[in-house]
C-alpha cells in the first residue's frame, strides 16, 4: 500500500519524514492562497467580460456614426482619401499605457494621448472643410472608444492567461503535489515500521538467553508469533489512516513504545 | 443679334442638353429612392429613371462608390458627346468647364510626386472629366521641378501655374494653398472669358461664377480659423470677383470668427439669410467650437442649395452657354444626392436620408 | 509579457480606404524613419498574402499598442487572427462602412461566449 501511487524518491528516515510533512503543510497553505487569488481574478475577469461585451457592441454604433461622417465628407468635398493618406506623417493621436494591479497581476490600461496637430487643417479649404473637421472629431471620439475597448481586451487576454496559469497551479497542487507528498509520508512511515520490525527480529535472533532456553523449533514458533503480533500491530498502525496525517508523529511514538513493550513481553 | 445666329452653331447641342436636363431626377423619384430598404431596391428604382440599367452588370453587393463612379461615367459620356459636337466658342467654353477638374487632378499628381509615389497608379483616381491627353506625360516627372515644367508645357493650366506659383512654391506651400491659388486664377480667367462671350451668356455665367467665388471666399475664411494660414495668405486666395468683392473680401480677410463673417456678408441680401442661425448658435453655446462647426456645415448646405437654385435659373434663359455649365453642376449635385441616399441606405441612417438637395 | 508595453504608443490599422481615411484624419497616421507606415489599405486587388504579412509585421512591431483591423478583412485571414493570443498589441476588429459589425465573428467575443457558455 505504501508503494501505490506516485511518491518522491527519498530515503526513509525520520528527517525526510519531517521535511515532507513540512512541505505538505506548505502545499496546503499555497493551495488555499492560490485558490483565493483565482477567485479574486475570476471576479475581476467576469466584470471585464461583461464590459468587453458591452464595449464591443457600443463600438459597432460609434464606428457606424464615424463612417457616416465620412460619407458627409465625401458628399461635400469629394474624394480626399489620397490626400489624407499622403499627408499622414507623425501620429498626433497616440496612446499611453498605465498600470493597474489586480491581485498581483499587472494589467496595462491604455490612455488617449492626443496632441493638437495641424495636419489636416487645410484639407478641404475651399470646400467641405467643416465636414472634414467634424469627421475628424467624430473619428477621434470613435478611437477613444476603441482605445477603451483595447484596454479592456488586453486586460481580458492577460487575465485569461493568468487565470489559466493559476488554475493549472491550483489543480497541480491539489491533484499531483499533495497526493504525492501524502504518499511519500505513508511510504516513509511504513518503511520505518518495517525497519523497526527487522530490528526487533534481529535482536531476538541474537538474544543468547533465548537461544539457551529454547530449541530451534521454539524459537521459530516464537518468531512466528512475534511476526503475527507484528502484523496485528501494523494493522493497528495503518488501519486508522485518517489519523495518520494529523497525528503521525504521535502515532509513530506510540507504535515504537508498543513495540518495545511487546518486546519485553515476548522475551520474558 | 446673338439669338438670331445662336442656333446655327449651338442649337443642336442646346436641344441635347435640355433633353438631358429632362432626365434629371425629380422630387418624386427621389422620394421613391429614399423609400428603398436595400441597395438592390435602390438599383431597381434607378433603372426606372433615365439612368436605366447602368448598374446591371455590377456584381452584388453594390458599393456606394460603384454607384457614384458609374453615374459619373454616364455624365462624362454625355459631356464628351457635347464636346465632340461643339464648335468654337462653345468648345472653348466646355474646355473651361473641365479645367476645374484638371486642377484637382494636377494637384493630386503633385501630391503624389511630392511623396515620391508612383504617379501612374494615381491616374485612375483622377476625375474623368479632368483627364487630358498629355496627362500620362506628367507622370514621367520624378521631382517637383520636372513636374512644374511639364505642367507648363503639357497642360492648358499653364497660365494659372505660371502666374501664381513657382517651382519652389510647389515644394514649400501646403498643397491646399496651391490648389486654391490655382483655382482662384482659374475662376477669374473663366469670368473674363465669359465676358468676351457677351450677353446673355455672360449675364448668366457671371452670376453663377460670382456666387462660386463668394462661396469659396467664405469657405476659405471659415476653414482657416485657428490654422497656420496667415491672414495675408488667406487674402491672396480670395478670387477677385464676386459680389463680396472688394470690401466684403477685405472684411473677410481680417475676420477671426463666425460673427465677423456674418457681418461681412450682411451687404448681400441673398447671403444674409445663410447666417440667420449662426448668431443664435453662438448665443446659446457662447461661441463653443462645436456649435460653430454645426453652423458652418449648415452654411455649406445652404451654399449647395443656392448653387442649385442659380443653376436652375440658367435654364430659363435661352440662347446662351450657361446651361452647359449648369447642367454639369446640377448633374454633379444629383450624383452627390444619389451617393448620399445610397450611403444612408447602406449605413441604415434613415433619419438623415432627406438631407440631400432636390433639384426639380 | 508586460515588460515593453511602455514603449508602445501607436495605433495601427489594416482596413479599407474609407475606414483608414477617417482614422488618419483623427491623427493616428505615422510614418517612421524606415518609411514604414502604420496602416495598410486593403481593396479588392490586395493579395491575401500581403494582408497576412502586414498582419504579422504589425503584430511583431514593438511600437504598436493597438492594432485595428476591419472585420471583413479579418475574415480573410481568420486563422491567423484566431490564433493570435498575445496581449500586445491588442487586436481589435472594427466594423467598416459596408460591413456592419457582427459580434458572432469576433475572435475575442467568441472566446467570451465560450467562457460564458461553459
Amino acid at each position: 500500500m505504501s508503494g501505490a501511487g506516485a511518491r518522491e524518491n527519498v530515503f526513509a528516515t525520520r528527517m525526510a519524514l519531517t521535511n515532507t510533512k513540512q512541505r505538505l503543510k506548505g502545499a496546503q497553505t499555497g493551495h488555499s492562497l492560490l485558490a483565493k487569488k483565482r477567485d479574486a481574478l475570476t471576479t475581476r475577469f467576469r466584470a471585464i467580460l461583461k464590459k468587453v461585451d458591452e464595449a464591443k457592441r457600443k463600438m459597432g454604433k460609434v464606428m457606424q456614426l464615424a463612417s457616416f461622417s465620412m460619407a458627409e465628407v465625401t458628399y461635400a468635398t469629394g474624394d480626399v482619401s489620397y490626400l489624407v493618406q499622403e499627408q499622414a506623417k507623425l501620429a498626433t493621436f497616440r496612446v499611453k499605457a498605465k498600470q493597474d494591479n489586480v491581485s498581483g497581476v499587472i494589467l496595462p490600461a491604455f490612455e488617449v494621448d492626443r496632441v493638437a496637430g495641424s495636419d489636416f487643417n487645410l484639407t478641404g479649404l475651399g470646400r467641405g472643410g467643416q465636414q472634414i473637421m467634424k469627421a475628424k472629431e467624430v473619428y477621434a471620439k470613435a478611437i477613444e472608444t476603441l482605445v477603451e475597448l483595447a484596454s479592456l481586451q488586453t486586460a481580458f487576454t492577460i487575465l485569461d492567461e493568468v487565470i489559466r496559469a493559476t488554475n493549472r497551479r491550483v489543480n497541480a497542487i491539489e491533484h499531483v503535489i499533495m497526493p504525492r507528498l501524502e504518499n511519500t509520508i505513508r511510504y516513509i512511515m511504513s518503511e520505518l515500521d518495517e525497519m523497526d520490525r527487522e530490528e526487533f527480529f534481529r535482536a531476538n535472533m541474537d538474544n543468547p538467553r533465548l537461544k539457551k532456553v529454547q530449541g530451534k523449533k521454539k524459537r521459530d514458533a516464537a518468531a512466528r508469533e512475534a511476526l503475527q503480533d507484528q502484523l496485528a500491530l501494523e494493522e493497528a498502525v495503518d488501519n486508522p489512516p485518517a489519523a495518520v496525517e494529523s497525528s503521525i508523529g504521535i502515532d509513530d511514538e506510540e507504535s515504537t513504545d508498543l513495540l518495545s513493550g511487546k518486546d519485553a513481553d515476548v522475551i520474558f | 443679334m446673338e439669338a438670331l445666329f445662336f442656333n446655327v452653331d449651338n442649337g443642336f447641342l442646346e436641344a441635347i442638353v435640355r433633353g438631358y436636363k429632362a432626365g434629371i431626377l425629380t422630387q418624386n423619384q427621389y422620394s421613391n429612392l429614399a423609400q428603398c430598404e436595400t441597395l438592390e431596391d435602390f438599383r431597381t428604382q434607378l433603372s426606372a429613371t433615365d439612368y436605366g440599367n447602368f448598374l446591371a452588370n455590377e456584381p452584388l453587393p453594390i458599393s456606394t462608390s460603384t454607384i457614384a463612379d458609374k453615374a459619373t461615367q454616364i455624365l462624362v459620356d454625355q459631356f464628351n458627346y457635347l464636346r465632340n459636337n461643339a464648335v468654337q466658342p462653345l468648345a472653348k467654353f466646355l474646355e473651361y468647364i473641365t479645367y476645374a477638374y484638371m486642377i484637382d487632378n494636377v494637384v493630386l499628381l503633385i501630391t503624389g510626386t511630392l511623396h515620391e509615389r508612383d504617379t501612374h497608379e494615381l491616374l485612375e483616381r483622377c476625375h474623368p472629366l479632368g483627364i487630358f491627353d498629355t496627362m500620362p506625360a506628367l507622370c514621367v516627372a520624378t521631382n517637383v521641378e520636372e513636374l512644374y515644367q511639364s505642367v507648363l508645357v503639357e497642360t492648358p493650366l499653364a497660365p494659372y501655374f505660371r502666374d501664381c506659383l513657382s517651382a519652389t512654391d510647389l515644394d514649400d506651400l501646403n498643397i491646399e494653398i496651391i490648389r486654391n491659388t490655382v483655382y482662384k486664377a482659374y475662376l477669374e480667367d473663366f469670368y473674363n472669358f465669359c465676358t468676351t462671350l457677351g450677353s446673355p451668356t455672360s449675364d448668366m455665367m457671371h452670376k453663377i461664377l460670382e456666387f462660386e467665388a463668394d462661396r469659396r471666399t467664405v469657405n476659405i475664411t471659415i476653414n482657416s480659423f485657428n490654422t497656420e494660414l496667415s491672414k495675408e495668405q488667406r487674402a491672396k486666395l480670395f478670387p477677385a470677383i464676386g459680389r463680396l468683392w472688394p470690401e466684403g473680401n477685405n472684411q473677410l480677410a481680417r475676420a477671426d470668427e463666425m460673427d465677423q463673417v456674418r457681418q461681412a456678408c450682411e451687404s448681400v441680401s441673398e447671403y444674409r439669410s445663410f447666417f440667420s442661425d449662426v448668431g443664435s448658435a453662438q448665443g446659446n453655446g457662447s461661441g463653443n467650437g462645436y456649435n460653430d462647426l454645426a453652423a458652418a456645415s449648415h452654411l455649406e448646405d445652404r451654399f449647395f442649395r443656392m448653387e442649385v437654385h442659380l443653376n436652375k435659373q440658367s435654364f430659363l434663359q435661352q440662347f446662351q452657354y450657361g446651361i452647359f455649365y449648369s447642367y454639369m453642376k446640377l448633374k454633379e449635385q444629383e450624383i452627390r444626392n444619389l451617393t448620399w441616399i445610397a450611403e444612408c441606405i447602406a449605413q441604415d441612417a434613415k433619419d438623415r436620408i432627406q438631407d440631400f438637395i432636390p433639384i426639380f | 509579457m508586460t515588460t515593453s508595453f511602455k514603449d508602445r504608443n501607436l495605433i495601427a490599422v489594416i482596413g479599407d480606404e474609407d475606414s483608414i481615411t477617417g482614422l488618419l484624419l483623427a491623427g493616428i497616421g505615422h510614418v517612421n524613419e524606415q518609411q514604414k507606415k502604420n496602416f495598410l489599405i486593403v481593396d479588392s486587388k490586395t493579395q491575401i498574402a500581403t494582408i497576412e504579412s502586414t498582419f504579422q509585421e504589425f503584430t511583431e512591431r514593438k511600437d504598436i499598442a493597438i492594432l485595428l483591423i476591419n472585420q471583413h478583412i479579418a475574415e480573410k485571414i481568420r486563422p491567423s487572427v484566431d490564433k493570435y493570443q498575445q496581449a500586445f498589441p491588442a487586436l481589435l476588429e472594427i466594423p467598416s462602412k459596408d460591413h456592419p459589425y457582427d459580434p458572432s465573428k469576433d475572435s475575442i467575443l467568441k472566446r467570451v461566449q465560450k467562457l460564458f457558455g461553459e
